[in-house]
């Protein structure tokens, strides 16, 4: 009895695979088309028609990304809002959006980051990562990184230069944000934002548990972006929701901005904000102010 | 608030899987006997727009090694899946009993211990269940009533950020049917009752916005 106990334990623990990694994503991949605007499923706020953007200055396309564990390169979309025969004279924010969803969700709030400071200011990149929307594969954390930087080399090839990148992570895309300004691969942003990012997969986990179990508990995932930011020099700014039920701004939020030791820092803590209306309650005005004078500081 | 992807609760699977059983033994076995449990149930959480408990499991083997001592351990099926050994061991002690009123109370400390076979990690918990039960008749189904306590050691957490919640008090309630070869035990534990659930990536179902309400069912077969 004693032996089959033993052996049952070593069997189901050497064979057991059940992690929680895939779980951080929660990709919507059934659509069959981008509709922008046209888009009719559950979004947290939409513009009015003095946020349009003309259709000239959308190009929606494939990139090809390669993870470093891939033989293989995954084929992803992406969309990119602005003349692009000027992304070499233009100042273009990558739009890293979160873990849900898929591009038509985060349209909006690309329209708006485009729309900051005057209309039709800024160059706007956005991929659906890898399972998300159109895009073939599944995600991983490796696959977050690689689209991402896929964007930065599309946008490297058509001649934007280190001087105009500027990286935007919402939630999970904080992640790919933190990673690739800290470890900079194609490209080396000039200014990072972050908005309700979390500060790691350790803090998820001890959010949850209450006790202070180590996340190699339940998942295989590295993300660590309250460690990620302490090599970030570049300019940072933070805003996440007061009211953020889902990311608490105490034990997510504040340790990433606590933890910047960079040259700028500049918080913004949104009264009545939860987790993903922090445009809507900031007031699409005041969000566009501040972030224009955050990039052109 | 619609939570941002109800696909997590896969995360609450185990993430409460470690301070979520129900009791082990409330009332010592007898002398030489010897029982395995299986122990099914978790807190309560909303999910697809309806209430569910979580279906932690776990295996558990006790004998009474004197009228008033029993030891006892598990090992946690569930996190098992996840590639962690995760076992709690301890022993039940009664420490008075009142034959007249049929109602006993009873002290049971554990250590609590998980290791993960993917970064090796190890963490102990202590634990300690102070029960008070009621023998309906004598030696047969009993209800009882306690607090099931749990400690965290490290005064630290992830980030160095300092760790407040050092002492974790849970109280239960809880009714077991005995029979002939089989117990059946239901237990219904407040975890955390003093503790707001929210903010947080699970929306636990407890009373007015603290803790979260538990249930158990556990299956018994005495030898």
């Amino acid at each position: 009895m004693k032996k089959l106990i033993t052996y049952t334990i070593i069997a189901v623990t050497l064979s057991s695979c059940f992690r929680l990694d895939d779980n951080l994503f929660s990709p919507d991949n059934k659509i069959t088309e981008y509709k922008l605007d046209n888009y009719d499923g559950e979004v947290h706020f939409v513009l009015d028609a003095s946020y349009a953007i003309p259709s000239n200055l959308i190009k929606i396309f494939t990139l090809n990304s390669q993870s470093p564990s891939e033989s293989n390169p995954t084929t992803i979309y992406a969309i990119y809002i602005g003349e692009t025969n000027t992304i070499s004279v233009d100042t273009v924010i990558m739009y890293c959006h979160g873990n849900s969803n898929h591009m038509d969700y985060y349209w909006q709030r690309a329209k708006l980051l485009a729309n900051c400071g005057s209309k039709n200011n800024y160059g706007v990149m956005m991929v659906d990562y890898r399972g998300y929307g159109l895009s073939d594969g599944e995600p991983s954390e490796d696959g977050l990184y690689a689209d991402v930087n896929a964007a930065l080399k599309w946008l490297k090839g058509n001649g934007l230069t280190n001087d105009k990148l500027v990286m935007y992570g919402y939630s999970m895309g904080s992640a790919p944000s933190c990673e690739l300004t800290s470890k900079p691969r194609a490209m080396v942003p000039f200014k990072l934002i972050l908005e309700s990012p979390f500060a790691s997969v350790a803090v998820m986990v001890q959010d949850a548990t209450v006790l202070g179990m180590p996340s190699s508990f339940v998942t295989n995932l590295t993300i660590d972006n309250a460690e990620e930011i302490k090599n970030i020099s570049q300019p940072f700014m933070w805003m996440h929701g007061v009211n953020d039920l889902f990311l608490n701004i105490e034990t997510h939020g504040q340790i990433v901005y606590n933890n910047y030791q960079g040259s700028y820092k500049e918080a913004h803590k949104i009264n009545g904000s939860d987790h993903s209306d922090v445009p809507l309650m900031y007031g699409f005005q005041n969000y566009c102010n501040d972030i224009d004078v955050f990039i052109k500081k | 608030m619609k939570r941002i992807n109800y696909i997590i609760i896969a995360w609450i699977l185990v993430f409460h899987l470690f301070s979520c059983m129900p009791s082990r033994i409330v009332r010592p076995l007898d002398k030489g006997q010897k029982t395995i449990g299986a122990h099914l149930g978790g807190p309560l959480i909303g999910f697809a727009g309806t209430t569910i408990p979580i279906p932690f499991t776990s295996i558990i083997y006790a004998q009474g090694v004197s009228e008033k001592t029993t030891v006892f351990g598990s090992i946690h099926t569930t996190s098992l899946l996840f590639g962690v050994i995760q076992t709690d061991i301890g022993a039940c002690y009664n420490i008075y009993y009142n034959d007249s009123v049929r109602i006993g109370f009873s002290v049971t400390p554990a250590i609590n211990m998980a290791y993960d076979k993917w970064e090796g990690n190890f963490k102990l918990w202590p634990q300690v269940d102070v029960n008070m039960y009621w023998d309906i008749k004598p030696k047969k189904s009993f209800v009882y009533l306690g607090v099931d306590n749990w400690f965290e050691l490290s005064d630290k957490k992830a980030h160095d950020q300092d760790q407040t919640n050092r002492w974790i008090i849970n109280p239960q309630i809880g009714y077991t049917n005995v029979r002939k070869k089989w117990n059946h035990n239901i237990e219904i534990k407040y975890l955390v009752p003093y503790k707001d659930n929210e903010p947080g990536v699970v929306d636990y179902k407890g009373i007015n916005g603290k803790g979260a309400v538990g249930i158990y069912v556990s299956f018994t077969r005495k030898f």
